[in-house]
């Protein structure tokens, strides 16, 4: 579906993305984790045009043939059906919540260049931002100004907008950022509901989800992929132990995400994840 | 995509698809806020638009809007939900109707008012049809520059490059100095050649200006204007002193209309255009050329507003509220920036190519020099930023108060009003220091307008931020094309509804 080979994003001296070969087969739901700076913004940045690599490819896999998209703008990689959510909320401040859904919808389609006909008549478009917007939860938030939501919605809307473009791969940046964990729930059910029809790569630091939902995980450090595997298998990497995930334990981890200290803290990451990502957008 | 079936329109706030069947080319607001169109339409022009037009026109939208809206929205559908096509369409263009009624009934009322008892005081109240026309033609400007401004984000510091090469075009084919095309080439063909022209400018200043964002962005617009502006000074080929312009002696009257059709083809200009009675009325030359004036730029007003409610509009407003997303969602923001570019340079230039048919005269200071875009930031500021239609009022509320602070012979106003009606006694009264009421007036009012402007500026900047049409948009919630009739509606339709169902029966 989507390759990645020598993958690489240097910063000046730092190396933020470090040589990654990375695969994501049709239909798998794989999550990227590692510690907060390990490059997993970046590397959607790269995948999606908005940063071009230092060297590395980028494959998409569409009709059965493998074509390099690495030097794709952001809106080619779009239209080649890579879309993404983003860590930082980043939607349309004062238009509705439905329209923020159906400018999405629309720029799938081939509608935006007639000018004689209004956006309120294309009804495929509206029609499929309402489907969406039920799907996320945000059915009766629909008529709303997108930046008077809560948070926790605008992370819903976040999905949302990624879902409208019609995405065959879909790239979900900490979706979950700063949402409380009584929440957590419900974001497992959409991320397992989007999978469905979807091929997701999820960035997530709440090992909960993380370990509940995926098909596989590849762990970040540094810039560098230090494992890839099945979530048992990345769960008793000593590696992986010692870079990221500290004292995880199966079941513990709702508790151990309200400690501040702990590095999967999801709250922790959400705001140094202000602090140090490229898209600082409110 | 796969959408879960059932998930359809019904599920929102606001669906008034079950009367619109008939109406799936405009219709089909599922928008939980607003619909509608989004104006309060302006200007003059004959009378009752074409009702294709308009009807495509006035609907809907999901525009971006204030938060109130959400409320209004679902009250409205309930209005909707319960009235019949008629009476939902009447209401729809009830704004638009009444704007464009009153405008063209204008001239009649003006003439009325100046004639009845309250003669000077009206007189000095009201704008002269003259400054109407001028209010036409430069509203159009400042319409076209809310266009690419306004909805994309991008401030163009220099389109009066658009409206200097309209008002060039126009005056160098005039005068013969344009080869192929021989002075008496029809007005409303050197119009269109002149907006395409600025289509080829807007598209090569774009394609530089556009790889750069935010004041960079109005600076370098800003600097192709300054070396057009400074081209055209120098630029000899138009007369022995370039400085001077251009001005239109041999020519007849610029018509509009259909060409070549004489009876539907009227000129404009207030010494070289027709006059024309109609019925038992006399209209006079400035008269006919509010209305020629105001014809064309109701037209132009409908095509950008069809523009701005079209999908294309929607990627415009999406760019302004937040381009890098827009990229990320697949469009080619590039793109459509210059091509909502080239779209607002083909109205200035049209702007620009009226205000030289009217005046026949126009030189680079007041064509194509930086302060022109000026006056339309302006205007667009009072009126209201992104709002289309604001522009023009804003417009009308400059020329108005200059008129209204103008000296006597430039349309009259508070100072011939003043000088006339205070008695000597009352001048000659001493005020602070030895100043006489005359001497206070003469030194506050006289030709001191554009003092005030800047000051009245301020304050708009200051407390109506949303400019005119945009504060009543936000208090309505909603574009006032849509809004206001709601809020009537609540009253009045309901019998009106009655009657139209009584009908159908
Ligand atoms: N535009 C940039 N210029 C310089 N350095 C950058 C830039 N963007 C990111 N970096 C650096 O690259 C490293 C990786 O950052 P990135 O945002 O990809 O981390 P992350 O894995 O997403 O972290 P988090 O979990 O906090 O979101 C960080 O050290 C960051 O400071
Ligand atoms: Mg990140």
């Amino acid at each position: 579906m989507l390759r990645t080979r020598g993958l690489t994003r240097e910063f000046g001296g730092l190396t933020a993305v470090d040589s990654v070969d990375f695969d994501l087969d049709p239909g798998e739901l794989c999550s990227l984790i590692g510690p907060n700076g390990a490059g997993k913004t970046t590397f959607f940045d790269l995948l999606t045009g908005v940063l071009s690599p230092s060297a590395g490819t980028i494959e998409l896999r569409r009709d059965g043939e493998w074509s390099d998209v690495t030097d794709a703008s952001p809106h080619e990689a779009a239209n080649l059906g890579l879309h993404r959510s983003y860590q930082i909320t980043n939607v349309f401040p004062t238009s509705t919540v439905l329209e923020n859904v159906r400018v999405a919808a629309q720029a799938a389609g081939n509608d935006s260049l007639r000018v004689w006909r209004n956006a309120g008549s294309f009804d495929s478009h509206i029609e499929e931002a309402h489907g969406i917007l039920n799907r996320v939860g945000l059915k009766r938030k629909a008529g709303v100004t997108a930046r008077n939501l809560s948070h926790g919605e605008k992370r819903q809307l976040e999905v949302a907008i990624a879902l409208a473009g019609d995405p065959d791969v879909l790239l979900l940046d900490e979706p979950n950022a700063g949402v409380s964990s009584e929440s957590v729930d419900e974001i497992i059910a959409l991320i397992e509901d989007v999978a469905t029809d979807h091929a997701v790569l999820l960035v997530e630091h709440n090992m909960e989800v993380v370990m509940n939902v995926s098909d596989r995980i590849v762990v970040l450090n540094q810039g560098a992929v230090i494992a890839d595997d099945r979530p048992e298998g990345v769960r008793d990497d000593p590696a992986v132990q010692e870079a990221y995930l500290g004292g995880y334990e199966p079941g513990a981890g709702a508790a151990a995400s309200d400690d501040a200290a702990d590095p999967e803290g999801s709250v922790a990451s959400e705001s140094s994840g202000r602090s140090n990502t490229p898209e600082g957008e409110a | 995509m796969a959408i879960s079936p059932g998930s359809g329109p019904e599920t929102t706030t606001n669906d008034d698809r079950p009367e619109t069947d008939s109406e799936t080319d405009d219709g089909a607001e599922t928008d939980g806020r607003t619909g509608a169109g989004d104006e309060t339409e302006a200007e003059g022009g004959a009378g009752a638009e074409p009702s294709a037009d308009t009807r495509a026109e006035s609907e809907g939208g999901l525009e971006s809007e204030t938060a109130p809206a959400a409320e209004t929205g679902t009250r409205s559908a309930r209005a909707d939900g319960t009235l019949v096509w008629p009476a939902r369409y009447v209401r729809e263009h009830l704004v638009h109707s009444g704007v464009l009624l009153f405008l063209a009934l204008y001239p009649g009322i003006y003439t009325l008012l100046v004639n009845s008892p309250l003669r000077s005081e009206l007189l000095a109240v009201l704008p002269e049809i003259e400054t109407m026309v001028a209010v036409f033609y430069f509203g159009l400007f400042a319409m076209s520059f809310d266009f690419i401004s306004g909805y994309t984000g991008y401030l163009d510091f220099g389109h009066a490059v658009f409206y200097g090469i309209g008002a060039y075009v126009v005056l160098l084919v005039a005068t013969g100095k344009v080869p192929l095309l021989p002075a008496e080439t029809p007005f409303v063909l050197v119009l269109v050649l002149a907006g395409l022209l600025a289509v080829v400018f807007a598209v090569l200043i774009g394609a530089v200006s556009f790889r750069l964002t935010g004041v960079y962005f109005a600076m370098i617009t800003l600097g192709f204007g300054q070396v057009v502006y400074v081209f055209v000074r120098g630029w000899d080929y138009v007369g022995s002193n370039p400085r001077d312009g251009i001005a239109v002696s041999e020519r007849s009257g610029f018509e509009i209309g259909v060409p070549f059709v004489d009876s539907l083809d009227l000129a404009i200009g207030q010494l070289t255009g027709d006059e024309l009675s109609v019925l038992a009325i006399e209209l006079s030359t400035t008269e006919v050329s509010y209305y020629m004036v105001g014809l064309v730029v109701v037209i132009c007003y409908f095509a950008m507003q069809r523009i701005i409610h079209s999908p294309f509009g929607r990627v415009m407003i999406a760019i302004r509220e937040n381009e890098q997303r827009a990229a990320a969602i697949g469009y080619n923001t590039f793109r459509y920036k210059l091509g909502a570019f080239a779209i607002s340079g083909f109205f200035a230039a049209i702007a620009g190519g009226l205000f030289a048919g009217f005046r026949r005269t126009a030189t680079p200071d007041n064509a194509f020099f930086f302060l022109v875009t000026g006056d339309a930031l302006l205007a667009a500021i009072i009126g209201g930023f992104g709002t289309l239609a604001g522009p023009l009022y804003g417009r009308l509320f400059d020329e108005g108060v200059r008129e209204f602070l103008s000296k006597a012979g430039e349309g009259g106003g508070l100072l011939p009003y003043l000088r006339e009606h205070l008695s000597e006694a009352v001048l000659g009264t001493e005020l602070l220091g030895g100043m006489t009421v005359q001497g206070a007036i003469e030194t506050f009012l006289n030709g001191h307008a554009s003092l005030y402007i800047g000051a009245l500026f301020v304050l708009f900047v200051l407390f109506v931020p949303d400019g005119l049409l945009g504060t009543i948009r936000a208090r309505l919630g909603g574009p006032v094309g849509k809004c206001l009739p709601d809020r009537a509606g609540e009253y009045v339709p309901e019998r009106f509804e009655r009657y139209w169902k009584g009908l159908e029966r």
